[in-house]
């Protein structure tokens, strides 16, 4: 695997991650933890949240009131057997989904108070996703894939943009695809492609839904690694979704979910 | 299998609609077609039947029409029977009508009876006895007759006067005459008179030798032959629309099917997996077709139904004169367009079927199955597409060569079908082409658009059929409306023309001919009364350099040279009695000159002269004409009355040209019409076809506009791409079927036009093949609206976890 140095240095002080088991998370109500997110040391903060699908017979709820703090330029998995909630609450963190109780402010903005419109304007400038399959559009080159987010912007895709994206490929070891079509691609460099996507307008906060789901483990060590050296070495958040705990391994924070609830 | 065939029925029945409606729109103008059609031969039977309407039996020739009755014998046969009996024929006899002969008139009987009228009161009254008449109203037209009339029918001993006191209307072809009289008047030329048919009330008692009794109705029938072709060329020409919008349908059903069958893959796969063959499979989805088909066919029967005995009347109520009235539903046609309904459904869920089966079970169980499989075409496919473009453009060179019908058909036919082969290449080049012009939205329509092309060439085909020949059809008739408008405009150059042989015309008529309600324009004609050698009476001649403002052909009638005079000899009733080229001397008061004598028409009994010569023959010249444009959509008629009221006073002539100028605009603009309209039937269809491949695909790519949400694209953004992929497909195929019409109607013009009309130029109306890409364009953008709004609700959170 490469060892380059990153061009564009986040956090200078490499912080040797922690193992172990998590810490609870002291009460705190909303405003504090907005202000420990505008401070920087809370990327993402979540207060009661719940989410039901379905009503009467088939009603299932999904979240029952999740607290939860998510430190920034840490790498943090979700962990839970399927049902647990964790996809549902990884929505709802990223913007995708309304909770429909509770808070959830990220980067210091309040989630809940957004409508559609803002919503997407948010997940564009402050997201990115990698999620298990279904990362690229299939028509589109990798370096199309990579430059999307700035195009949805509507902002016009000059050099440094063109130059910030071949940085990542090379980075992520796609750079001699960048012309090719996802068909074209194996499982391991799609996901890698989609990492860099998801890089390329510095969010502050990367989701990854099961990331390494298809894939094999030799491949899945190297995205992992990837993940991990996106949160050491570019000082990036990262929030990482699975079942699998050789993966959530690779983690500095681990979140277990059981029934719509953190264990 | 019966539970998976309900159940999938149930479930996907929402994706079938828009096939439905395809299938059932093309059905409804088949059984519309029939309707209309069974109407129109009622409405001919019944007015052919007029006379005998109040008939119980028709007594008509043995082995007609070979053998007839003999007159003496039908009219003993009639007398016998009195008021129960009405004799229909007529005898041919010379009429004299103001001043006027005509050599051959029919003249037949009206009853005094009012059972036995059959001839509908146009204005006056009824003939009732002896010395009246009632005129045909078509026969008065022509011949300048009106109420008040005095005829002298039959010459010699046999002649006898008669006045009009009325004008009728004549349904009836077999009974039609120009004049009826009362049957003791008409026997006054029993040796002359021919009867083909009595009709009878009640017992007929011995009929006259050589005849028959029949059902009115079965009589009707017999002399319905002559009608027939009529009916019959009207009925061709709609199936062959009908016939266009079948195909369209067929192409937007067999793309139905291809994208629904290859979204269910899974489903398919899954079956074959479980333990259902092939043949199983492939029988209840054809099942499937079957009974969408049925359904779409028998909805659009009865839609077809509906809408034809609607028009009809409509029909009654805007015009009522066109032969057409509500008929009981021709059975035939029914089950003909039920039959086509199926059949085309069925016919078009083979090929897809066929193709998903042949997809191995496991491979379409895996879970990298991305959107839908690429259909492509390969390079050797495409060489062999450009085989019969190739040859179509041969055939089409050739016809224009040798103005071969057969030729331009054969080549249009191949042409066409090399381009829709070539579609699947074609098409997504074509879409790609404004790649740059809607931004990064416009980009990912673009692409999207490109992605499947043997899908979007299908789509794209559908509205390329309906474009191309609308667009055709609007530049042809253009073209021919051109060269007739210019044709007869040579013939009839003046669409009224007011000419005085006495006294000058004053400027108080030209003004009141002016104030004439649809006059658009009027000029005096200056000139001066002469005694042309040759000519009886006086004659007056005229220069006209004004001429260009009222001519129908720009005033090239009038340029006529010094030295020349010019002679309408159309105005002439049985010619001037000179000839072309003749030498004849026009003298005016104490001047004269000599003139070579030219032939035209179109501008009434005055000479036309070029202004020098007028200004030798005459150094005081009057207004003797006055020349009229008339306002587009005046009546002929009436205007021609208007101007004889004004003309009358000072004994000036009316030549009225208008009449057929007018009729032959409002032919053609009802063929026109009606040609759009019943293409505008296949259009439609094929935008119900966009956007039900829009629709469909927007089903299969719900997890990457997901994708697209969650990266950042908002609603708004999503609509628009989906509007963008619907425009650059409907705007594409538009494009180029009216490339493709325009040149074909080139090709017609080079073939079947300009052979015929010399002067014609070929003429493309940009004024509406603007409208029609407009419209089709912008229909096709309406077609995204739904499929937008529906993918552009899902949360991006819905779509992620979409299977």
């Amino acid at each position: 695997m490469d060892h380059r140095e990153p061009a564009v240095p986040g956090d200078a002080t490499a912080r040797p991650y922690e193992r172990g088991p998590y810490r609870p998370v002291p009460q705190v109500d909303t405003a504090t933890a907005v202000r420990r997110a505008e401070q920087g040391t809370v990327a993402a903060a979540a207060r009661g949240l719940t989410k039901t699908y379905g009503l009467g017979d088939v009603r299932v709820p999904a979240l029952r009131g999740v607290d939860l703090d998510l430190p920034r330029g840490r790498f943090t998995a979700i962990m839970g057997p399927s049902g647990s909630g964790k996809s549902t609450l990884m929505h709802c963190l990223a913007g995708l989904d309304r909770p429909d109780g509770g808070t959830v402010a990220v980067a210091g903005i309040e989630l809940t108070s957004l409508d559609d419109d803002a919503l997407t304007i948010f997940r564009r400038e402050h997201v990115g996703f990698v999620f298990q399959a279904f990362n690229l559009l299939p028509m589109l080159t990798a370096a199309e894939n990579i430059l999307l987010p700035l195009e949805l912007g509507g902002q016009r895709v000059d050099d440094a943009a063109r130059e910030r994206a071949r940085m990542l490929a090379e980075i992520l070891g796609v750079a001699d695809r960048l012309g090719h079509r996802p068909a074209e691609l194996s499982g391991g460099q799609q996901q890698r492609v989609a990492i860099a996507r998801a890089l390329i307008t510095r969010p502050d906060l990367l989701f990854a839904d099961e990331p390494t789901g298809n894939l094999d483990s030799a491949t899945s060590t190297e995205v992992l690694d990837h993940l991990r050296r996106s949160a050491h070495e570019l000082g990036q958040t990262v929030v990482m979704v699975t079942h699998d705990r050789d993966a959530a391994a690779y983690a500095d924070h681990v979140v277990t979910m059981r029934d719509g609830r953190i264990v | 299998m019966r539970t998976v065939f309900l159940a999938s029925l149930r479930t996907h029945l929402r994706r079938h609609v828009a096939a439905v409606v395809a299938v059932a729109t093309a059905v409804a103008f088949v059984v519309v077609v029939g309707v209309l059609t069974a109407g129109a031969r009622a409405a001919l039977i019944e007015r052919l039947g007029a006379p005998y309407r109040n008939a119980d039996l028709v007594v008509s020739p043995v082995g007609w029409p070979a053998s007839h009755m003999k007159p003496e014998d039908v009219i003993a046969f009639a007398e016998r029977l009195g008021e129960n009996a009405s004799a229909i024929g007529r005898a041919s006899l010379p009429l004299r009508a103001g001043g006027r002969r005509i050599p051959e008139a029919g003249v037949g009987p009206i009853s005094t009876v009012e059972r036995w009228r059959w001839q509908p009161l146009e204005s006056g009254r009824f003939a009732v006895r002896g010395g009246e008449a009632v005129a045909d109203v078509h026969f008065a037209l022509a011949n300048d007759v009106s109420i008040g009339d005095r005829l002298v029918i039959g010459e010699g001993a046999a002649a006898a006067a008669v006045r009009v006191v009325g004008l009728v209307e004549s349904p009836s072809p077999p009974a039609q005459a120009d004049v009826y009289v009362t049957w003791p008047q008409l026997l006054r030329w029993r040796d002359r008179l021919h009867l083909g048919s009595v009709a009878v009330r009640g017992e007929a008692g011995t009929l006259p030798p050589g005849g028959k009794a029949q059902s009115p109705e079965a009589f009707a029938e017999e002399r319905l032959t002559a009608v027939q072709n009529q009916v019959d060329s009207v009925r061709v020409m709609l199936l062959l629309f009908a016939g266009v919008a079948v195909f369209v349908a067929a192409v937007v059903v067999t793309n139905t099917f291809a994208i629904l069958f290859a979204q269910r893959l899974r489903d398919f796969a899954l079956l074959r997996c479980v333990g259902a063959t092939r043949r199983q499979v492939a029988r209840s989805v054809r099942l499937e077709a079957a009974a969408v088909g049925t359904f779409a066919s028998l909805a659009g029967a009865v839609a077809g139904a509906a809408l034809g005995y609607g028009l009809i009347a409509a029909i009654d109520l805007v015009a009522p004169d066109t032969p057409v009235v509500a008929a009981a539903p021709p059975p035939s046609w029914l089950l003909g367009g039920v039959a086509v309904g199926l059949v085309v459904t069925v016919a078009a869920a083979w090929s897809p079927t066929r193709r998903v089966l042949r997809v191995s079970p496991l491979a379409a169980l895996r879970p990298d199955v991305a959107a839908g499989p690429r259909t492509g075409v390969g390079r050797a496919r495409a060489a062999l597409a450009v085989l019969p473009a190739a040859a179509g453009f041969a055939l089409l060179a050739a016809a224009v060569m040798q103005h071969g019908v057969a030729l331009m058909l054969a080549g249009g036919g191949a042409l066409f079908a090399g381009v829709l082969l070539l579609g699947p290449v074609l098409v997504p080049r074509l879409i790609r082409l404004p790649i740059g012009l809607f931004g990064p939205t416009g980009r990912l329509a673009a692409e999207n658009a490109a992605r499947n092309p043997r899908r979007t060439a299908t789509t794209a085909a559908a509205l390329l059929v309906g474009v191309t020949l609308t667009t055709a059809a609007l530049t042809g008739m253009a073209t021919w409306r051109a060269a007739l408008d210019e044709h007869i405009g040579g013939r009839h150059p003046i669409d009224l023309a007011l000419t005085s042989a006495k006294g000058p015309v004053g400027a108080d008529v030209l003004d009141r001919v002016r104030r004439t309600p649809g006059v658009e324009r009027a000029i005096a004609v200056p000139g001066a009364v002469a005694r042309v050698s040759g000519l009886d009476g006086p004659f007056p001649v005229v220069a006209a350099p004004a001429a260009a403002e009222v001519a129908r052909d720009g005033g090239a009638f009038a340029q006529v040279e010094p030295g020349t005079i010019k002679i309408d000899f159309e105005a002439f009733r049985s010619g001037p009695g000179l000839r072309p080229g003749e030498q004849v001397t026009v003298r005016v008061g104490e001047r004269q000159a000599r003139l070579r004598v030219a032939a035209g028409s179109g501008w009434g009994p005055a000479g036309v002269v070029a202004p020098q010569t007028l200004a030798a023959l005459t150094g005081t010249p009057e207004p003797h004409a006055v020349w009229v444009r008339a306002a587009p959509g005046a009546d002929p008629a009436r205007l021609g009355g208007d101007l004889d009221e004004l003309a009358d006073p000072i004994d000036a002539t009316i030549e009225n040209g208008l009449r057929t100028w007018e009729s032959l605009d409002r032919q053609l603009s009802v063929l026109s019409w009606s040609v759009l309209g019943l293409l505008a039937v296949a259009i439609v269809i094929a935008l119900i076809g966009v956007a039900n491949t829009l629709g469909l695909s927007v089903l299969e790519r719900v997890r990457e506009h997901a994708l697209l949400r969650a990266l950042g694209l908002t609603r708004a953004g999503l609509r628009r791409t989906l509007a963008i992929e619907a425009l650059l497909l409907s705007a594409t195929a538009t494009l180029l079927g009216t490339v493709l019409g325009v040149g074909f109607a080139w090709s017609g013009y080079e073939t079947v036009i300009r052979p015929a009309l010399r002067e014609a130029a070929f003429h493309i109306p940009w004024p509406s093949l603007g409208a029609v890409v407009l419209a089709t364009t912008l229909a096709g953008l309406l077609a995204a609206v739904l499929p937008a709004r529906r993918a552009a609700r899902v949360t991006p959170a819905a779509g992620l976890s979409f299977d």
